[in-house]
């Protein structure tokens, strides 16, 4: 990293906090074991010194801005957590004119877990998306795109060649760790509904036992909700406590969606994701 | 002199064991290293360094069949599930020992919960002393200590090629009848340092930083999930439910629930006395530091440091303790 | 060795013998007991709860309607409200439910005595003040003047409406009914229950106040109590919150450092007011 992108945005947020043109800014600080990041929230210009951004700055900040609407808030953004944003734009979940996005020219992040800071992310290996798309400050100097990877991800090409036995078995085994802690709906900037499915119990669509039934109905539906919607972020797979590959399910369904729609979730603010629109000359080959 | 085992003695008397008893430990599986049941003794992480889910899967576990509603000769029967054979709980550290004691605390208190009453009789607790401390332990702090045989029936202290054997309850004199104990002049090893926490004291002031502003700026960053909860060995709150199954029969589920969940207070109506996110963050650690050692005299924390380990956006409890202790001393000496 | 504990989870089976609509959404369940001796050791005073289940579906708490001494059925009035309780209503006499209890503290209806009593119930709020009306008025000389303020949506949702009158009978008894709406035969009054409190003008001295009802119903009755000169220590109330297992155990009641399972769920005003957080 060439430039010190901790210091621009300290600079930045004391700009915007002390002119007062937002109330809170949105970004990272170092964590208590020293070494990974934790999210800050600044409400006064003095709190901004306390900003940094490294590659331990994993976490996507998005969902934060639903915490409230009516704040003037500004969010320190990678290129992902900028098509968060914008999900919950084109959702309308926010007011654009309330939200001050510093987008981040993003060099990657790490692994990171509790005191520990670890090599590159996978996703950000295959990340097409460096510069932020949509930005009303920008952090960082602008680089060339890498071409984006063409093809279907081998992970995902891995499920797919499964026979429906197998993927069965195969899912059977992630889901059946899950402790329902529902930290992948609470991380997911996607997930903002006022009673979730799974904690409706009039009627009750999802048991409370951790059961294999129960297990996998809250984990599919949970994907089936993100199709065409998930930004990719890997905030669902990153705050799980026990390693469910939740981004293969995402994956997965964002190739579908991809194929059947050529339709990036999230790229830009104003176009709306396939399943919150209405042709009636489509025709999709089903039915 | 100290009782001794080797390592390969160690290993040869838990498979032994296991042929009359059911044997939980810490047990690795992609990544994440939880106590359950062992098939074969091979399996069991024996360095576990702090599982990350505490020893309560055992005795409280995610989910468990309380009993069983069916219906005979026109007659509604009612079965308790209960344990078939005793079990053997290894691999848990001086902390986790600890741990149980308060889970005692609600489980035990009259009217006692019979099934987890029938599983702490019936279990008997195998500790392996801290050879590390990590950075997020504070055990020391709350009464423990990386060498603490206090909670546990037997404890390991790795020493000189195999463990240096501590037994004072009954169950792990018991227990032991069938190892290859050695006398042995091993020296104890001294235990880790460990970090500390400035405890003292928090019960006291806790009334005071209850309305302190700085609930609210915590309960920005947390995300509200139960993960805290669910890897803490203190935390006990619980959902019930029905579910039927072939025949008709029903089972009355309990299954792990936490405070940070929107719905766990809420009832039919809608009504919620905790509506913010703030309230129910503070919930966690009220119930902790000041309403469970008023109600069951003592404070629901061991200092293992799972959540601080697990907490994706380091909500970290050493870090309250210390500002609560900060914003609790501004308010006595009359400060606004 | 197998443990001689019985879960205190294991409800006791009781038979259903009678449902009773007592408005559009509200019937009173009349259950006995199975077992004899069960029957016997389930003893409850005024304000006390159990849970009922409906096996396969679940279980919920409810406020016990009926007096111990006067007879062997345990009844409850359910409210359709939820899962459990829809499948309560669907019970035909004879089922068999689960009846776990009695749970939590109770009005205390001794240092009542010698005192004038005013009972302000809302809607549902009724079912577990019914056993206080029917404990004082089987004790009449103990206790001083007795109003009971009745309020509902409307009419047709006055719930145990056909004893009033049989109340209102008693010596030095009054009861003042009132709807929010009224319908064709409605010749009663149409007022809030606050409204109706500040109307009648209960006199404080000498008194107590026992209230229950909708949380919103509550806050605007303290406000006409306290107004009419009503201390804190004078008002009681039964708090209604989360529970799922009424032993301490579960944590869902716990509002401050009480429980409303085992502290509660009778209060007054002033024990409230000490609570950590508000309720």
């Amino acid at each position: 990293m060439t430039m010190d992108l901790g210091q621009i945005i300290k600079e930045k947020a004391h700009e915007l906090l002390a002119s007062k043109k937002v109330e809170c800014v949105l970004g990272y600080e170092r964590a208590t074991d020293g070494k990974t990041a934790r999210p800050l929230f600044a409400y006064t210009p003095e709190e901004t010194e306390r900003f940094i951004f490294d590659e331990t700055c994993v976490h996507g900040l998005a969902k934060f801005l639903l915490n409230w609407k009516d704040k003037s808030t500004a969010i320190v953004a990678k290129p992902c957590d900028v098509r968060s944003v914008n999900l919950l734009l084109q959702e309308k979940q926010l007011n654009r004119d309330k939200v001050f996005i510093m987008g981040v020219v993003c060099p990657g992040v790490a692994e990171c877990s509790w005191d520990r800071v670890g090599p590159p992310q996978q996703r950000c290996n295959a990340c097409p998306q460096h510069n932020p798309p949509v930005y009303d400050f920008l952090v960082g100097e602008p680089v060339p795109e890498k071409e984006p990877q063409n093809g279907v991800d081998p992970e995902v090409a891995r499920i797919k060649a499964m026979t429906a036995a197998e993927r069965r078995a195969f899912w059977n085994q992630q889901f059946d760790r899950c402790v329902r802690c529902y930290a992948c709906r609470q991380a997911c900037p996607g997930c903002y509904c006022t009673e979730c499915f799974v904690d409706q119990v009039d009627p009750t669509w999802v048991g409370i036992r951790h059961s294999p039934a129960d297990n996998h109905m809250w984990n599919t539906v949970r994907g089936f909700h993100l199709a065409g919607r998930c930004t990719q972020c890997g905030e669902c797979q990153r705050v799980c406590p026990v390693n469910i590959p939740l981004m293969l399910v995402n994956d997965e369904l964002t190739q579908e969606v991809g194929d059947k729609f050529a339709f990036q979730p999230g790229m830009d603010p104003s176009t709306l994701p396939p399943f919150a629109t209405f042709k009636k000359d489509e025709h999709l080959g089903i039915g | 002199m100290a009782k001794f085992i080797s390592k390969t003695d160690l290993l040869a008397w838990l498979e032994g064991l296991m042929k009359e008893r059911t044997l939980a430990a810490p047990i690795k599986e992609e990544g994440v290293t939880r106590f359950a049941p062992v098939k074969k003794v091979a399996d069991i992480v024996m360095d576990p360094g702090a599982t990350d889910f505490s020893p309560k899967d055992w005795f409280f576990p995610p989910s468990e069949t309380l009993f069983t509603v069916s219906k005979a000769d026109g007659k509604t029967v009612i079965t308790p599930r209960t344990m078939e054979k005793e079990a053997i709980l290894f691999g848990l550290h001086p902390c986790d020992g600890l741990g149980v004691a308060l889970m005692d605390l609600p489980f035990l208190a009259e009217p006692a919960d019979a099934s987890y009453a029938e599983k702490r009789e019936k279990t008997t607790l195998v500790g392996l002393a801290c050879r590390q401390s990590r950075p997020e332990c504070f055990c020391t702090s709350l009464g423990s200590n990386p060498f603490d045989a206090t909670y546990l029936d037997v404890l390991l202290i790795e020493a000189g090629g195999g463990y240096i054997v501590q037994s004072k309850t009954e169950k792990g004199q018991k227990l032991l009848a069938s190892a290859k104990l050695t006398e042995s002049n091993v020296e104890t090893p001294a235990p880790p340092a460990v970090n500390t926490v400035p405890v003292e004291g928090l019960v006291a002031i806790a009334p005071h930083v209850f309305n302190d502003a700085f609930w609210t700026r915590l309960a920005d960053r947390c995300i509200h999930c139960n993960m805290c909860a669910f890897v803490c060995p203190a935390c006990y709150c619980f959902d019930i439910r029905d579910y039927v199954g072939k025949g008709g029969v029903v089972e009355r589920v309990r299954s792990w629930e936490s405070c940070q969940a929107a719905g766990f207070t809420k009832i039919a109506g809608g009504y919620t006395p905790r509506p913010t996110k703030a309230a129910r963050l503070r919930q966690r650690f009220y119930h902790k530091f000041l309403y469970m050692p008023k109600q069951l005299g003592s404070i629901g924390c061991t200092g293992c440091g799972r959540c601080v380990r697990v907490c994706p956006v380091n909500i970290d409890i050493r870090e309250i303790i210390t500002t609560m202790q900060k914003i609790g001393a501004k308010v006595a000496v009359g400060a606004p | 060795m197998p443990s001689a504990r019985r879960s205190p989870f294991i409800p006791h089976t009781a038979r259903l013998k009678e449902s009773i609509d007592l408005t559009p959404d509200v019937k009173l369940f009349r259950m006995e007991l199975e077992d004899e001796a069960v029957r016997k050791e389930f003893q409850y005073k005024p304000g006390q709860f159990a849970f009922v289940s409906a096996f396969g579906v679940g279980e919920s708490p409810f406020g016990l309607a009926s007096v111990a001494y006067q007879n062997d059925a345990v009844e409850v009035a359910v409210r359709r409200v939820g899962t459990v309780t829809a499948a309560l209503h669907e019970l035909e006499p004879g089922a068999i439910v689960g009846v776990r209890g009695p749970f939590g503290n109770y009005f205390p209806l001794e240092e009542y005595k010698g005192k004038n009593i005013c009972i302000i119930g809302g809607g549902i709020g009724m079912a577990p003040l019914r056993p206080v009306i029917r404990t004082i008025l089987d004790n009449r000389s103990n206790y001083g003047k007795l109003t009971v303020v009745i309020g509902s949506r409307s009419p047709a949702d006055l719930v145990f409406a056909s004893e009033y009158e049989g109340w209102g009978s008693q010596p030095d008894t009054r009861v003042e009914l009132t709807v929010d709406r009224g319908d064709a035969n409605w010749k009663g009054r149409v007022a809030l229950i606050p409204a109706v409190v500040k109307e009648i003008h209960l006199s404080p001295e000498n008194s107590v106040a026992i209230i229950c009802g909708p949380p919103i119903m509550i806050r605007f009755v303290l406000v006409e109590l306290k107004a009419l000169g009503f201390a804190p220590h004078q008002i009681v109330t039964t708090l209604e919150a989360k529970m799922k297992c009424g032993l301490g155990k579960c944590a869902r009641c716990n509002v401050g450092d009480k429980y409303v399972c085992q502290d509660g769920p009778v209060f007054s005003m002033d024990q409230i007011a000490g609570f950590l957080e508000q309720f």
